[in-house]
């Protein structure tokens, strides 16, 4: 089922929570409300369940307006951060809980359950009470009980931030796998910008109870509009540079910092100076300013470090603000040591610039 | 615009009323009785100038006010050594000796005047003994024994309140004084108490309260020794008609006292006590032998001194008497048989009201702990204040102030059995707020919101999830409603009426007429009552009872 918000405002005495969102999620998709902590996702979330009235503005589920109906009617399945599981409830009876609910047959229920259990991968576990379980087993079981009422749409609030690392990546997967399975439209909310990179379709970046960009995974870690996006998304460097000229011709941008030239493709910019936004990943190590090269910087390194696929470096960077580089399978890499001279050159056919 | 919670909306209007209607407006009522003149109805000040003008008014609340005191400071004298002894040192036994040791703080306070009077009364067992060897004892009647009551059945509040602040106390803090320089006593003095001392204050507000709203102990032993909340029951209950205005402002002025001492104990001790998790509790010392001795007979002997009335009492039930005169040594079950036959109703009385204000008050109190945790608002307040009120009231205040307003109007309720019930679980479902209130503000909201979001609307998903999990908390609640409102006397007495006479009023009724044997049997009767359920909720969830008090 599609779901649509239209400018959505919630607010708690003067807080402005929710601040004026607008989106639209389509049908069957995995969309991910990613921001930092405290930037009104939870809030967003359960104003789309029926917890939270909102001030201003008007949801619809499909073509139908909810803003009215209760949370108990609006058909929705939701897994909550610390799984909210019966605890005087077993397994069996936390998944049949909704399903009771509807009044559904004894055999039916019998049957809905034996097939979600099969796909969440809790056989034998049916008559174990949730603090016998493990955290993940709990976390299989929260979801099993959301979709085995078959809602329209899936609600999950930082579902995976309880577990250990590990544990994290394969649920991840699973959740990913069943979301598909099912077809079921989603909404993720997550502070973590690699999970909503892995299991998202699209994704909404929130800042401050506002949206800061909209788009699948790679859009956003390739295009940031702003400069939150940025640096929100993937670890990047923000460069501050002066405008020297633009080549019309060639849609080449010169640029300059701490005395150093710059010239990378992009439309013109509006003002005199620019933010650019330059990933780890991008940047090349080079042996020297050698003759002809051009866009190539030095800095000294501030710090270095070896992560196994990558070496890992701080360097000053031209705007005074430090630099980091990454650089990947390392194994032959002359590894500068701190205080040495560093020569790097920055891509010239990226899409750099950024809204501030 | 449809709002969610619309259903929680009208039980807390719902409630407020009840709360209005039976707390607050009495209260006005009564506020209001105490200026309106007897003679002519018109508003006057009569009632307060006759107060401070007669000394025999101002003698009342400088008795009780000294009494009170009094009973305090001995409170303490027992109870901090009580419970330091209990908290640092090796003493054997000491499992019994705390556990009977929280005892007379359940058992009701007049059986305990009762049973002093068994033994040092004027026909009573010692009293008799020594004078037989020449002896003269001195009176147990007036302030001596209302003090030597109060003492005995309050110093563990002292205790309890203690001990836990003891408890709290990390090792390393006495040991970083120790490490500092100090020796022992210095450690004590500067470390050990200061960190106690707001835990003794909050002992002695509470014990100072009790006493001073307490009736039954100075109605049947102060005898010429008047206290106010004695004398408010007389101007009130008075055979030549009483006299509501007198009896308003003396109310009044007992209200101003426990509301005053509420207060200043709620913003003022309260907030002083420290917080510390404990981690290493200090170690339980092992004291040379002699010591050891002298420390337990000190314990022993209190707990001793403090329940063998009570043993006293339930003996005198099954001992032959005539009137006052008890017959010890020569047993008989005649009055229990009596209690059963001839007056039985008291007892299905007592089992009645109690039960029924125990269902009820179980239904309010789950409600408001609910709109207390979950509903949390501007009016959350109110109702938090409206419904710890009674807590701040002396029970004949209460009492009175409902029997005067609803003797008559639009709704007469004096006279009945059910403003009994009114008053009982008005004063008693605080008890059981406090347990089921900090149990729900343990279970995480979103397990309701997880039910209704699986279709069950709000209100079911409360019943259906959180009840069940809820549910050891509101047993041990309704456990202490119902006990505590078996041995209620204060409000009883005041708004019973004849066929409605519970236990406590024929025990009280029987021991003015000097009438002991068929009042103990009664009084083995309520003890019983009042410690098995304890006992077995304390065998079953292991809770401390007393903590529930
Ligand atoms: N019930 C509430 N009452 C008052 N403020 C709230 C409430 N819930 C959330 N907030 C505030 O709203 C903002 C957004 O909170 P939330 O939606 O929980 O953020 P997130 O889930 O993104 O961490 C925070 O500043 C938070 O303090
Ligand atoms: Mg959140």
């Amino acid at each position: 089922m599609r779901v649509e918000l239209i400018n959505i405002v919630k607010s708690f005495g003067a807080l402005r929570a929710v601040d004026g969102i607008s989106l639209t999620v389509g049908e069957g998709e995995f969309f991910t409300l990613l921001g930092p902590s405290g930037c009104g996702k939870t809030t967003l979330l359960r104003t789309l369940a029926g917890f939270y009235q909102p001030d201003e503005g008007t949801i619809r589920f499909g073509e139908r307006v909810v803003n009215d109906i209760p949370a108990h009617r609006r058909e929705i399945g939701m897994v909550f951060q610390n799984y909210a599981l019966f605890p005087h409830l077993c397994v069996f009876d936390n998944i049949a809980y909704g399903l009771r609910a509807r009044k559904i047959p004894k055999t039916e229920i019998a049957d809905r359950i034996g097939r979600i259990i099969k796909s969440v991968q809790l056989e034998g576990l049916e008559n174990r009470p949730p603090s016998k379980l493990s955290g993940g087993q709990q976390q299989r079981v929260a979801l099993a009980r959301a979709l085995v009422i078959s809602p329209q749409i899936l609600l999950m609030d930082e579902p995976l931030s309880n577990l250990d690392a590990k544990l994290r990546l394969s649920m991840r997967e699973e959740i990913r796998r069943i979301q598909k399975d099912l077809g079921i439209t989603t909404i993720y909310v997550t502070h973590d910008q690699e999970e909503a990179m892995a299991v998202s379709d699209r994704i909404a970046i929130l800042n401050r109870g506002r949206l800061e960009q909209v788009g699948a995974p790679r859009e956003i870690y390739y295009r940031p509009e702003s400069l939150f996006a940025a640096e929100f998304m993937g670890s990047s460097n923000i460069i501050e540079m002066d405008v020297k000229g633009y080549d019309q011709a060639r849609s080449m941008v010169l640029a300059e910092a701490a005395g150093q030239s710059f010239s990378f493709s992009g439309p013109k910019p509006p003002g005199a100076r620019v933010l650019l936004s330059v990933r780890p990943e991008w940047i090349r190590v080079v042996a020297g300013p050698a003759d002809g090269e051009k866009n190539v910087f030095s800095g000294t390194v501030l710090s270095s470090a070896f992560l196994g696929s990558m070496v890992r470096y701080r360097v000053s960077g031209p705007g005074g603000k430090p630099m980091v580089i990454e650089v990947h399978d390392a194994e032959q890499e002359n590894i500068r040591k701190d205080g040495e001279t560093l020569w790097y050159k920055l891509p010239a056919d990226r899409p750099l610039m950024i809204r501030d | 615009m449809r709002k969610p919670f619309q259903a929680w909306n009208i039980i807390l209007i719902a409630t407020l009323a009840i709360l209005f209607f039976a707390v607050l407006y009495p209260l006005l009522y009564i506020f209001k009785a105490s200026f309106i003149s007897t003679d002519t109805g018109a508003f006057s000040l009569k009632s307060y100038a006759t107060f401070f003008k007669y000394p025999y008014y101002l003698r009342c609340l400088g008795n009780s006010i000294f009494v009170s005191g009094l009973s305090t400071l001995l409170a303490l004298a027992l109870g901090i050594p009580f419970a330091f002894f209990l908290a640092r040192y090796r003493i054997p036994g000491k499992n019994i000796i705390r556990t009977l040791g929280t005892l007379p703080l359940i058992l009701p306070t007049f059986i305990g005047a009762e049973a002093w009077l068994l033994l040092l009364g004027r026909n009573g067992l010692f009293a008799k003994g020594l004078q037989g060897l020449g002896i003269e004892m001195p009176s147990i009647y007036g302030w001596k024994g209302i003090v030597l009551v109060f003492t005995l059945q309050f110093f563990p509040f002292v205790f309890l309140m203690v001990s836990s602040a003891l408890n709290a106390i990390d090792r390393s803090l006495e040991e970083a004084a120790t490490s500092l320089g100090s020796g022992k006593l210095r450690v004590f003095f500067t470390v050990t108490l200061p960190v106690v001392t707001p835990a003794i204050l909050s002992g002695a507000l509470v014990v100072f309260f009790l006493c001073i709203e307490n009736f039954g102990v100075p109605v049947l032993i102060g005898e010429d020794f008047r206290v106010l909340s004695v004398q408010a029951y007389n101007e009130f209950i008075s055979e030549l008609g009483g006299n509501p205005a007198m009896a308003g402002a003396l109310s009044m002025i007992l209200l101003a006292i426990t509301l005053g001492l509420t207060v200043f104990q709620k913003h003022w001790v309260e907030r002083k006590n420290y917080t510390m998790t404990s981690l290493n509790p200090i170690e339980v010392k092992r004291l040379r032998p002699l010591p050891t001795f002298l420390i337990w007979l000190f314990c022993a002997g209190v707990v001793f001194v403090a329940l063998f009335p009570f043993a006293v009492v339930m003996i005198s039930s099954i001992t032959k008497t005539h009137g006052p005169v008890m017959y010890f040594g020569q047993f008989s079950l005649e009055n229990f048989i009596r209690a059963f036959t001839i007056a039985p109703r008291p007892i299905v009385n007592s089992f009645f009201l109690a039960t029924t204000s125990t269902l009820i008050g179980i239904v309010f109190g789950i409600v408001v702990s609910y709109l207390l945790v979950r509903k949390k608002g501007a009016v959350s307040y109110l109702l938090d204040l409206l419904v710890m009120l009674p807590l701040a009231i002396a029970g004949t205040v209460q009492g009175i102030a409902l029997a005067a307003t609803y003797n008559k109007g639009i709704i007469v309720l004096t006279g009945t059995w059910m403003i009994l019930v009114l008053a009982y679980f008005i004063r008693k479902a605080p008890y059981s707020i406090k347990t089921t209130s900090s149990l729900l503000q343990q279970i995480d909201p979103s397990i309701e919101e997880a039910s209704i979001s699986l279709g069950v609307p709000p209100v079911r998903s409360f019943i259906r999830v959180v009840l069940p999990i809820m549910l050891p908390g509101i047993i041990a609640g309704a456990i202490i409603m119902w006990v505590t409102t078996l041995a209620e006397l204060s409000t009883t007495i005041v708004l019973y009426y004849g066929p409605w006479a519970t236990m406590t009023v024929e025990i009280f009724q029987r021991i003015g007429s000097g009438d002991f044997g068929p009042a103990s049997a009664y009084a083995t009767i309520l003890i019983l009552s009042v410690l098995i359920p304890l006992f077995i909720l304390n065998r079953v969830s292991g809770r401390d009872l007393a903590s529930s008090l």
